[in-house]
């Protein structure tokens, strides 16, 4: 994984001391709310509910032991001994103080972390497939573009008041495990007729109120341009996002507005100006930034082929394990575990200190030092070994992080939602509780299989309601909370935005309606290979409608 | 002379250094317990307490000054909406998980 | 109060300044009218509203003795990129004035993307700027408007040219 070298260590420090200047002048009064809230912003800090929220990026979600125990560290010294895992591969500390932040953020910096840019109109923590590097159908692991990006973007003159926050999301393989047709800008790393890398290049995709589904303007732009053609979009955007509403400054709307076939001729007439310039970037560059990335030496492990079906066929609870959280490795004596973050009836995405720190011994123990942060708010150690897989198991049993549930009905993403935060209309994580205390039996789990529960307090879609196959979106009405059902919807590399069922539920039926949905797909698949969104995309809405609300319009 | 009366309402804020929620007292202090807060019941009142919000955000001593409605229980006040007595009994889940994990096996 | 700030200093009796009335002062022209003055001898100066089309200044940047451009709020940035196309594009080496909210923290920006005078109104942020004690960070990920040392690492990178 990248490493700082002087430069960045530099650059961090004192961009810590800047900030801590901030916090000074604001603590003295010398600055005003008004003033001080983009400067906290645009390094992680936020007013929520109860207190302060702290927002640290995990750049691509990757990170090794030592920075996983300092996060652990962070919420055992200065907050309540837990964080909070999100969907932008970012983690969330609920209550530090406002006076602490300076020490916060200097003990982040020994570890090489940030908070830069993980809040505000600017370009924001660059996220990307969470298997990267790993898994067994990737083209070129997407990690060091995203770094590239990282740097470039960090503290950019031109780009840190934008008319709104800005999402950039890469992959290295068409399975899309990084949700970028939600994005504002979306790269998906490919390979030309030459054999060639590079990106095909998408915009305007974005959650919020009004999702859209991003449009691909370029199918092939060599990997030398990345930086020159980010900042012709990013320039088209800055002169030309709306400023007059805020919820119409994303990209997605300018995008919609003005249309793609011209905003992306604007773009490309920006681009030719700046396509030859010193943005280029030289190979020597790209290469010495990729070496960084370059896969650990993985010693062949053959032995674990035998031990692990001796080991399934011995345990089925391990058995059931690994048949949901092990994915093959392109090194065929090794695979990616998901460390489940879901456990049932837990609140999705939440770890302790303790297990922030038990993951750190294990990724060292077994994984060769690397954890990674999933979008669906798991973790994952990408490069275990076959024949580790039954001692790693034993030891997240210990410590409560061996749920074998990943992509199943309680591997819920849930927003904090009313809980904590300062915007939400009505309560998430209770939600996402009690879904999955229901339908946590495992063996109920897999026969319903593969389906995604993605659930928000409030309209800005934090927990990916628009793409999840069931889609729970917290509202107000008449001061309580109601939840909205929409259903088809999924960020992966066939995304939709799904479709709202029809009126909202109170909290006490909710449950019940996604049980309903849940049984009207076990009612009408063809088998247990049809998953719940295979289902839905061949059968439509209707027979859901029809269970949830018949009852009602017979009576009526 | 009483002004008119007005819903119940009390002034909220949260601390400038910490963020931690906050109400106004009744000898005008922020107290973390909204049971403490100060109960504005008439019209000059709710105008007391807004100036008094007014003042603490301009000596940055608070921030998110805000004056909410409340209903008054004989278990102490409650306000209308749920967001607000979320803030004043915190998260309605059990939020630190392993460390409760960790007292219950002490236990 | 309302000072105008250069790297040197403060700037006494600036013409342009915004706040100046008076029959013979100078004026800084909104761009429409700019155009269409073109060919007046007096110099002039232009002021931009963050909607307007920077590259319109093209045909006569030669004779503008002065480019304003206006932040209306902290949060609008669009100023920035009209900075960066005036210096980059259209190669204008005159003076590039901020005028509107111009916050401290924005200052080491607004440098960078080639800003080189400021119309300042706020006094914590006038005393800053006189100390010259500047929020910036001297080491930058990108290439943008102000002079700076490409060194020899990434190709992105650049260092601020201290006393250059
Ligand atoms: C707790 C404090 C949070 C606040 C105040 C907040 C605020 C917002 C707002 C205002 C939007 C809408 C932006 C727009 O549509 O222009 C948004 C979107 C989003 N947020 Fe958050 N958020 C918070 C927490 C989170 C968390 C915990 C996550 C991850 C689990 C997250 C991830 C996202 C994502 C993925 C989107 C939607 C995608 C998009 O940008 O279109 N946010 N957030
Ligand atoms: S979706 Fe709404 S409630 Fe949930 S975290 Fe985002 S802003 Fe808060």
């Amino acid at each position: 994984m990248y490493r700082y070298d002087e430069f960045d260590h530099a650059f961090v420090e004192a961009r810590v001391n800047q900030f801590s200047d901030q916090v000074a002048r604001r603590l003295s009064g010398e600055i005003s709310e008004d003033a001080f809230k983009p400067l906290r912003l645009m390094n992680g800090v936020y007013l929520q509910l109860h207190a302060y929220m702290l927002r640290v990026a995990i750049p691509y979600g990757t990170l090794n032991s030592r920075q996983m125990r300092k996060l652990a560290h962070i919420a055992r010294t200065y907050d309540r001994g837990y964080g909070h895992f999100t969907t932008r591969q970012n983690i969330q500390y609920n209550w530090p103080a406002l006076s602490d932040m300076p020490a916060i953020l200097k003990e982040l910096a020994e570890v090489e972390m940030h908070a830069i840019q993980t809040s505000g109109n600017c370009i924001r923590n660059v996220t990307a497939d969470h298997f990267a590097g790993a898994a067994a159908d990737e083209i070129a692991d997407p990690r060091p573009y995203a770094e590239i990006l990282r740097q470039w973007s960090s503290v950019h003159p031109e780009f840190s008041f934008l008319p709104r926050k800005f999402k950039i999301a890469v992959t290295g393989s068409e399975r899309d495990r990084a949700a970028i047709q939600v994005h504002d800008i979306g790269l998906q790393l490919k390979k030309n007729d030459q054999g060639e890398l590079g990106f095909a290049v998408w915009i305007g995709g974005g959650q919020g109120r009004t999702p859209i589904l991003a449009k691909k303007i370029r199918d092939f732009l060599p990997e030398a341009d990345l930086l020159s053609y980010t900042t012709a979009i990013m320039r088209v955007y800055n002169l030309h996002g709306r400023r007059d509403n805020k919820y119409k400054a994303r990209i997605k709307i300018l995008v919609h507005e003005t249309g793609v076939e011209q905003l992306s001729a604007e773009i490309e007439a920006e681009w030719a100006h700046l396509k030859d310039g010193e943005l280029k970037l030289p190979g020597a560059d790209i290469a010495a930034i990729n070496a960084y990335f370059a896969p650990p030496a993985l010693a062949p492990r053959a032995e674990g082929w035998g031990e692990l079906a001796a080991w399934k066929k011995s345990d089925p609870g391990f058995a059931e394990w690994v048949g949901r959280n092990v994915a093959p490795h392109r090194h065929p004596d090794y695979a990616m575990v998901t460390i489940s973050l879901k456990p049932i009836g837990g609140i999705p995405g939440d770890a302790s200190a303790d297990q922030m720190d038990a993951v750190a011994r294990l990724a060292e123990e077994f994984a060769h030092d690397e954890i990674r942060v999933t979008h669906e708010q798991n973790l994952v150690l990408p490069h275990v070994a076959l024949a580790d897989l039954e001692p790693l198991y034993r030891a997240l049993l210990t410590d409560g992080l061996a749920t074998a549930n990943a992509g199943l009905i309680t591997d819920i993403i849930a927003c904090p939602g009313l809980d904590y935060c300062a915007l939400a209309n009505a309560r998430s994580i209770p939600v996402a509780q009690e879904i999955s205390n229901r339908f946590g039996d495992p063996k109920r789990q897999a026969e319903i299989g593969d389906l995604k529960i993605k659930i928000s307090g409030c309209i800005n879609a934090c927990g990916h309601h628009h793409v999840g196959h069931i889609g729970i979106l917290g509202v107000e009405k008449k001061g309580a909370e109601l939840y909205q059902i929409s259903l088809g919807g999924s960020g992966d590399e066939h995304a939709s935005i799904g479709q709202i069922t029809g009126r909202g539920f109170e909290p006490g039926e909710l449950t019940d309606a996604i049980e309903t949905i849940v049984d009207t797909y076990l009612a009408n698949r063809t088998g247990a290979a049809e998953t719940f969104i295979e289902c839905y995309r061949r059968i439509g809405a209707g027979p859901f409608k029809a269970a949830l609300y018949n009852s009602e319009s017979e009576a009526a | 002379m009483k002004t008119t009366q007005t819903k119940t309402k009390v002034l909220t804020a949260n601390r400038l250094t910490d963020g931690i929620s906050v109400w106004l007292g009744a000898s005008g202090e922020w107290t973390t317990s909204l049971k403490d807060a100060f109960l504005a019941r008439h019209e000059d009142a709710v105008a007391a307490i807004e100036a008094a919000g007014q003042t603490a955000l301009a000596d940055n001593r608070v921030v998110d000054v805000n004056v909410i409605e409340i209903e008054e229980t004989e278990s102490g006040p409650r306000p209308y909406r749920l967001r607000e007595r979320i803030r004043a009994d915190g998260p309605t889940i059990d939020y630190a998980p392993a460390s409760a994990a960790r007292v219950s096996q002490a236990a | 109060m309302t000072v105008i700030w250069t790297q040197n200093g403060i700037v006494e009796n600036d013409p342009w300044v915004s706040d100046v009335t008076g029959a013979d002062a100078p004026k800084l022209l909104p761009l429409a009218e700019a155009l269409e003055h073109s060919q007046d001898n007096a110099p002039f100066g232009v002021v931009l509203q963050p909607a307007d089309d920077a590259r319109a200044l093209a045909p006569i940047l030669e004779s503008v003795a002065i480019v304003a451009l206006t932040f209306p709020a902290f949060s609008d940035g669009r100023g920035f990129s009209q900075a960066m196309l005036l210096r980059q594009r259209l190669g204008y080496t005159g003076e590039l004035r901020a005028v509107g909210t111009v916050l401290l923290d924005q200052v080491p920006l607004m440098l960078r993307t080639g800003f080189d005078s400021f119309e300042v109104h706020h006094a914590p942020t006038i005393e800053r700027l006189v100390e010259k004690r500047l929020p910036g960070i001297d080491l930058h990920y990108q290439p943008a408007a102000d002079k700076t040392d490409a060194g020899t690492g990434y190709s992105w990178r650049r260092t601020a040219i201290l006393n250059g």
